[in-house]
């Protein structure tokens, strides 16, 4: 209970964000700060129980077919973690309303680095591995964003920043689709007890690998390091709290998790100790070239995370124990400085280390908190970076992977150390000793100064007393190893091994320090970091690769698109022809007046495929409408007859105004002319005509061999006595299918409102008489009032004989499209009847009548019969007619309307 | 039978339209594809029996009755179809603004 309320907290306070920028200004980041210490501290009181051992969860089936939940996790190392993301995210928070300048946009920062810390708490709490992938994912979402919040130039980094972590976060989920797979669960717990059963599956090392590179992707490891330094074009906020203490840690938390399983691996160790230590000794070098304060701390959180990762991969309990510390001390020294060297730039206007000389003068606070700081990073006594250093050297030295692998790891280790301490006393250097550059500076205010103070603080105290961090540090090795015993920390461990390997580190640092001159044009020698335009050119490779097969499938016309269905239509008769044998039962006879209407149909199918004027096409595209309409009556569908007949005649209506102004001949077709038209007409032939044998073919052998189908029996028996209504084709649509009916009228009132929009800009034509007012205008004014009678009529006889709402409401339609025409440009049916309201009214009433019904404690849409024989259908029926009439009065006045264009 | 050299005639004509150049002949393919698909929706009800189905004032359906549910299929697809033809023509009419030609290779 105590996570979720956690959880939901950090989204309340996200939330809240916004709100409180608008209210307070950049002030905002005091409240969000204190949410964040009130958060640490509800989680706090599940402490004393982690610490003893036993993790507090929260679960709830989310997939169960999959084995997958919403559960939240409690341990030792999830505490550790999220007193990085509590802890420091409240720092961070208390140090931007300084930091932040008024043009800054407050409230979207704080909604991102709250909603930032809460994604981060979710990862470290996720007990499910599908929900720390959700979780993994978010962080590198709001890391794209508020990388990319600066503007243009931070375009470039953000998105390369986001398209290497997502693309490891897709690594994670093939890993955890492979657990799934292998084990039916993704209980984090469950899938790290099943140790021996993840290793004794091939699929064991596939796991292994794609976690490793959903890590090396996160935590910026050799060769995915590159977005990270990029990612610095960001505020001081986000390089603090991001890329320094938290989401690149991310990778750390999960290879730790995943030690569990792993440790002892050859694989998995080699791998993470021989990336981790390259990753580590070329991100120090670099370091140690960079002049630009935030570059150099950049390159040197990619080699301190080297160093975590090559200790997590040597395995043993001493080393894990290191990288255990390690991390918590680099989150708390690389925080501190990150957010000193943003003052340095706030007040000093540079972040050039050799522009910054002589800072003690001026700013004597921050640069002995600075001095504390990369005292820390340096590794030196008493604080607490000496104190993990020297554990992460005595982590080193126990490696066994390979024969004399403690010693490698260890000199390897030094060397790193040593460039760190070169370029963290370079720092120091550099706020204190030489002449001081800008004597006009003065100290900035103790509110701004205070978050690093602290953390420095923390950094100071936490070295001689790191005992305090004992129980949970013990805790979190614990869960991870569960099978070691945790070293305490000291800060005096005595004459060791550890202590020579530090004086070792010291001394050679202190020699790259001195002779810094030379170092500097040997580091210029060094091979630039060119990963990422490596990178920029891979994806616009890719990029190109992408448009040239797409090439392949982009054709400027519609042909080869419409071909496809056809050609795939005409395969499967094909192959239906092959299997078919033996049909069923015999075809029922045709009578003669079926040869007459289809050998006038297939003379006007012939008619409009060779006309060669647009309306001639109309005409006979409407000649084949009537056979059609002919053709439903003598199969006994008088009213699909009587609504394709009104549809033919409003369609014409409309194409009549649609056609207005387009080419009035088409193009001929025939065999002769040139090559190009003549291979066209062969092709489209060459397709059409099997089409249609296949068709027939199918229409032959698929259809009328079979008994009376069993809903339809049904329909027949049971419509009149159900519904009271004796056409069973209106019964169907009104009261047996009436949800079809709704879905479909919803249909039509989506094509008005399309209409609408598509003829927004369309005015009416100035005052030009139609050509044939004088004519049509009697005779609308004559007929109108005759064709609503028979519509009505038609509307109210429909649950008995051929009619209903939509024969009415398109008859009704004649009547509209009668004006239309009547009027020219200057009709307005809407005078009288507006679409809008017909068709809201419509729907309104269909979906009424099925609710009312529910209301009844009927099921929804069902019809109910009411006195003198009438029942809600005919009701449902109007709805029906309303809403119709309102598209067909929407699509003729557009329509009318359309020649009204603006030029 | 007549019902199948019906459907092949409409498919045919329908296939040739739509795989010309013009936009306007696209638009009239698919009109005679959709007769043609609720001549096929109707036959699959049986031909053989082509009683309107009504009930008749003694209660009892016309000897041999044609099967009800195709055809409130049928009559459902043609006003759809009606539907979205009035759309296609809006779009071809709004987007010939300014645009005169009729060509179905033409991006717009």
């Amino acid at each position: 209970m105590v996570l979720v309320l956690a959880l939901a907290g950090m989204a309340g306070l996200a939330v809240l964000a916004p709100i409180l920028a608008r209210l307070l200004g950049r002030d905002a980041g005091y409240v969000l700060a204190a949410g964040f210490v009130a958060v640490a501290g509800l989680l706090g009181t599940a402490g004393p129980e982690v610490l003893a051992g036993e993790a507090t969860t929260a679960s709830w089936p989310w997939l169960p077919r999959f084995g997958v939940s919403l559960t939240l996790r409690l341990d030792g190392l999830s505490a550790l973690f999220c007193v990085l993301v509590l802890g420091v995210g409240a720092l961070i928070l208390s140090y931007c309303p300084r930091y932040l300048k008024p043009e800054h946009s407050h409230g979207s920062i704080y909604f991102q680095l709250t909603a930032f810390g809460g994604g981060m708490l979710g990862l470290v709490l996720a007990g499910d591995l599908v929900l720390l992938y959700v979780f993994w994912e978010l962080t590198s979402v709001l890391s794209f964003f508020l990388i990319g919040s600066v503007g243009a130039r931070g375009n470039a980094p953000a998105v390369r920043a986001l398209l290497v972590t997502t693309m490891g976060g897709l690594a994670l989920l093939t890993a955890i689709v492979l657990v799934a797979a292998r084990l039916g669960t993704t209980d984090l717990a469950a899938v790290l007890a099943a140790r021996d059963q993840v290793l004794a599956t091939p699929l064991g090392d596939t796991v292994a690998a794609l976690v490793i590179v959903a890590a090396f992707t996160k935590s910026a490891q050799a060769p995915f390091s590159f977005w990270l330094p990029g990612a610095m074009v960001a505020i001081t906020p986000v390089s603090a709290y991001l890329h320094a203490a938290t989401m690149v840690k991310a990778g750390i938390y999960l290879l730790l998790r995943f030690t569990t399983v792993y440790a002892g691996q050859p694989g998995w160790s080699l791998t993470l100790l021989a990336v981790g230590l390259v990753t580590a000794i070329l991100g120090a070098l670099r370091a140690l070239r960079e002049h630009d304060l935030k570059s150099l701390l950049a390159y040197s959180t990619v080699s301190q995370l080297g160093l975590l990762v090559a200790a997590i991969g040597v395995g043993t309990t001493v080393a894990l124990a290191a990288a255990v510390l390690h991390t918590f001390a680099h989150a708390l020294f690389k925080a501190t400085l990150f957010m000193l060297v943003g003052i340095i730039d706030r007040e000093a206007g540079s972040r050039d280390i050799r522009q910054i000389s002589g800072l003690r003068r001026v700013m004597p606070v921050t640069a002995t908190l600075t001095g504390i700081a990369g005292l820390s990073l340096a590794g030196v006594a008493p604080l607490i970076g000496f104190v993990s250093k020297e554990s992460l050297f005595e982590g080193f030295a126990s490696a066994t992977v390979f024969p004399g692998a403690g010693a490698v790891a260890a000199a390897l280790a030094v060397a790193a150390s040593a460039l760190t301490f070169a370029y963290g006393v370079r720092l120091l250097y550099g706020a204190f000793a030489g002449p001081t550059m800008q004597r006009t500076l003065y100290e900035p205010s103790w509110l701004f100064l205070a978050p690093a103070g602290i953390a420095a603080l923390a950094s100071a105290v936490l070295g001689p007393g790191v005992v305090v961090l004992n129980p949970l540090m013990h805790r979190a090795i614990r869960d991870v190893e569960p099978w070691g015993t945790p070293p305490s920390f000291q800060l005096w461990h005595g004459f060791s091994l550890e202590l020579v390997l530090s004086g070792a580190t010291i001394a050679l640092g202190s020699v790259l320090f001195l002779a810094r001159n030379r170092v500097d044009r040997i580091l210029r020698h060094l091979p630039e970091d060119r990963g990422a335009q490596r990178f920029e050119g891979f994806s616009a490779a890719l990029v190109r690769l992408g448009a040239a097969v797409g090439r392949l499938d982009h054709h400027r016309s519609t042909w080869p698109y419409l071909a496809r269905p056809v050609v795939g239509l005409v395969l499967l008769a094909g192959a239906g022809l092959g299997v078919a044998t033996g049909l069923p039962g015999a075809y029922p006879p045709s009578r003669a007046l079926d040869w007459g209407v289809v050998g006038l149909l297939v003379a006007a199918v012939t008619t409009v495929v060779l006309m060669r004027t647009t309306l001639g096409s109309v005409a006979a595209l409407g000649s084949v409408g009537l056979l059609v309409t002919t053709w439903f009556i003598t199969a006994g569908a008088p009213d699909v007859a009587l609504t394709l007949l009104l549809v033919e005649i409003l369609t014409a209506v409309v194409a009549a105004f649609a056609l207005r102004g387009l080419p009035s001949r088409l193009a001929p077709v025939r065999l002769s002319g040139p090559p190009a038209r003549r291979s066209e007409t062969i092709r489209a032939a060459v397709l059409a005509v099997p089409a249609g044998l296949a068709a027939a073919a199918g229409t032959f052998a698929l259809t009328g061999r079979r008994d009376p189908s069993a809903a339809g029996e049904y329909y027949l028996d049971v419509a009149e006595e159900a519904t009271g209504g004796r056409n069973v084709v209106n019964t169907i649509l009104v009261d047996f299918r009436g949800l079809d009916t709704l879905g479909e009228i919803s249909v039509l009132a989506s094509v008005a409102l399309g209409l609408t929009l598509l003829f927004a800009g369309a005015r009416p034509a100035a005052g030009r008489p139609a050509p044939y007012e004088s004519l049509l205008g009697p005779a609308q004014r004559l007929l109108a009032p005759t064709i609503v009678a028979l519509s009505l009529y038609l509307l109210l006889r429909g649950h008995d004989e051929p009619g209903g709402g939509f024969i009415a409401a398109l008859v009704s339609g004649m009547a509209v499209a009668l004006g239309a025409l009547s009027g020219g440009g200057r009709f307005r049916a809407a005078r009288g009847l507006r679409p809008a309201p017909l068709i809201a009214t419509g729907l309104l009433v269909c979906a009424g009548v099925g609710l009312a019904v529910m209301a009844a404690g009927h099921p929804f849409l069902t019809p109910v019969k009411g006195p003198l024989g009438l029942s809600t259908s005919l009701l449902f029926d109007v709805g029906v007619f309303l809403l119709v009439l309102g598209v067909m009065v929407t699509a003729v006045n557009r329509f009318s309307l359309a020649e009204g264009f603006p030029p | 039978m007549t019902a199948a050299i019906a459907v092949g005639a409409l498919v045919a004509a329908g296939v040739f339209l739509i795989l010309g150049r013009s936009l306007i002949r696209v638009a009239f393919g698919f009109i005679l594809l959709g007769h043609a698909v609720n001549l096929l929706l109707m036959a699959a009800g049986g031909l053989g029996r082509r009683g309107a189905p009504i009930i008749g004032p003694d209660g009892q359906p016309p000897p041999s009755p044609a099967d009800p549910l195709p055809q409130a299929f049928v009559l459902t697809a043609i006003v759809i179809s009606f539907g979205t033809t009035v759309y296609l023509l809006g779009l071809a009419r709004a987007q010939r603004r300014g645009d005169q030609s009729d060509d179905a290779g033409s991006p717009p």
